[in-house]
């Protein structure tokens, strides 16, 4: 039994060397064709897959970048539009500013015109009452006086020095400084 | 019934017992350590396998022996 | 035990080991040629299979442990190592064809030879001899007096042991997982036609050991031609790597 299956007399362990030959023959074959052919396209084909899957990624990152970029500028707009309208408004404020100073500053020249006018014309006014009071109230004591002195003052020098006198008194007479104005 | 044969295979049958428990010693702490510290196992196995390599020669001393004598 | 040789020329026999070995080489480069074929971004099916394989050599035994720098060279050398091996000793457990190739010693030896070549040479022009052998041959953090030891130690150990189990440990364990199949299957035919009667019996004892022999060798067979090719990466990068 043994015998039969270690048929093999000599040691298992001597080898032989066509048997070495033809492995090492089949060996570099197969190295061969792995240097060759076999590796260089299964990198070949890891590169490119790696290179999709990151260009895929680079793709997606870029469009980010670019929702982004958007994101930044309709920001900066709505800024600047925010900036202008508040400018806008300023400035409408400004102007109106300077449109109620003006109006006032016209308001107040008118005005003043219109008082100046008044106190000219009282003035005026005045003046000729003065005038024409002085006429009457001279006229009217002089008849008055007349008649109760008799007809020496009917003299028309005489009569007129004497209202002079008397204005000139009037007038002099601080105490009557009121019946003035 | 005759018994024929090599004693020195018996002689390898012995040596083997001593690879054997060898080899299972540096698996058995090969595995603790790597449940302790998962990380750790790509630093491990090259060490594992120069360590396992060193002892099995032994067991393939013996298989060569038993077979030259 | 072998089969006569088909024909021979002078001493060269040709026979199912030369086949196996051709048959073996065809089937590989001819898979993953067809598979890589269209190198499509999208795998299809066969494309997808080839991936898995390629990318287990390329990452679980080049990146992994020979590091993310060096180790695109090696690529090519790990991928036939893994697969040359693999189909080769897959053939064990094909009915018909049922030889691993590499319980012929001489397989072995040859391909261990290469992976000793390969990086004892890349250690030699990555260090220099003198830095390489010092390398290989004097731990770090040791006591002045102990290299007196271990220098001897661990030439044999790292220059002399390290091919030779490289090589024996695919030859040893499938030259003994082919014998197993042998002895069970030799134990059922002796049980079943010798003895007879209760001997049967025994022959579906022997069937059952056969097939569990059967299923183990096929998980030996892939786990050699895993621990082969990890072994050469463990020593590429301890051959590549600085310091000790």
């Amino acid at each position: 039994m043994t015998t039969h299956i270690m048929a093999a007399s000599e040691n298992p362990l001597i080898p032989n060397g066509w048997e070495m030959l033809i492995t090492a023959i089949g060996f570099s074959i197969l190295l061969f064709v792995a240097v060759k052919w076999i590796v260089p396209m299964f990198e070949r084909t890891y590169a490119e897959r790696t290179d999709a899957i990151e260009g895929g990624l680079a793709k997606a990152e870029a469009a980010q970048a670019e929702a982004d970029r958007a994101r930044d500028e309709y920001n900066q707009q709505l800024e600047s539009a925010r900036l202008e309208a508040q400018k806008i408004r300023e400035e409408a404020r400004a102007e109106g500013e300077k449109i109620l100073a003006d109006f006032k500053d016209r308001a107040n020249v008118e005005s003043a015109r219109i008082t100046e006018n008044a106190h000219t014309a009282i003035a005026a006014e005045r003046s000729a009452a003065v005038a024409s009071l002085r006429n009457e109230v001279g006229s009217l004591a002089i008849q008055l006086s007349s008649k109760v002195v008799g007809e020496s003052l009917s003299d028309d020098e005489r009569s007129r020095r004497v209202v002079d006198r008397f204005l000139a008194d009037l007038e002099q007479n601080p105490t009557d400084a009121g019946a003035q104005r | 019934m005759d018994i024929t044969g090599s004693l020195s295979v018996i002689g390898f049958g012995l040596a083997a017992i001593g690879g054997g428990i060898g080899v299972g010693l540096i698996f058995a702490a090969y595995m603790q350590a790597v449940s302790r510290q998962p990380e750790t196992q790509r630093i491990i196995q090259p060490m594992l396998f120069m360590g396992f390599a060193v002892v099995e020669a032994l067991a393939i001393l013996g298989f060569v022996l038993a077979l030259i004598f | 035990m072998h089969l006569p040789p088909f024909f021979e020329i002078g001493s060269f026999e040709f026979g199912k080991h030369t086949v196996l070995i051709l048959l073996s080489v065809a089937l590989i480069a001819g898979f993953f040629l067809w598979a890589i074929r269209k190198q499509a971004l999208v795998p299809s099916k066969g494309q997808y299979l080839g991936e898995i394989g390629y990318g287990f050599v390329r990452n679980s035994l080049g990146r992994d442990i020979i590091g993310e720098k060096e180790f695109r060279p090696w690529i090519p050398l790990l991928f036939t190592f893994f697969f040359f091996i693999l189909v080769n000793n897959l053939f064990g457990s094909i009915p018909v064809l049922q030889l691993p190739t590499f319980s012929h010693p001489g397989s072995a030896y040859v391909l261990a030879g290469v992976a000793y070549v390969a990086w004892v040479f890349i250690g030699i022009k990555r260090h220099g001899f003198a830095h390489f052998m010092g390398k290989m041959t004097m731990p770090p953090d040791v006591p002045k007096v102990l290299y007196v030891f271990l220098i001897p130690i661990e030439f044999i150990s790292n220059l002399i042991i390290r091919p030779v189990t490289h090589a024996l440990r695919v030859f040893a364990t499938m030259f003994a997982g082919h014998m197993a199949i042998m002895v069970a299957a030799g134990l059922l035919g002796y049980l079943v036609s010798e003895v007879g009667g209760l001997g049967i019996l025994g022959g579906a004892g022997a069937l059952f050991l056969g097939i569990f022999i059967f299923f183990l060798e096929i998980l030996i067979q892939v786990l050699q031609a895993y621990i082969f090719t990890l072994l050469f990466a463990v020593y590429v990068d301890g051959a590549l790597q600085e310091g000790h």
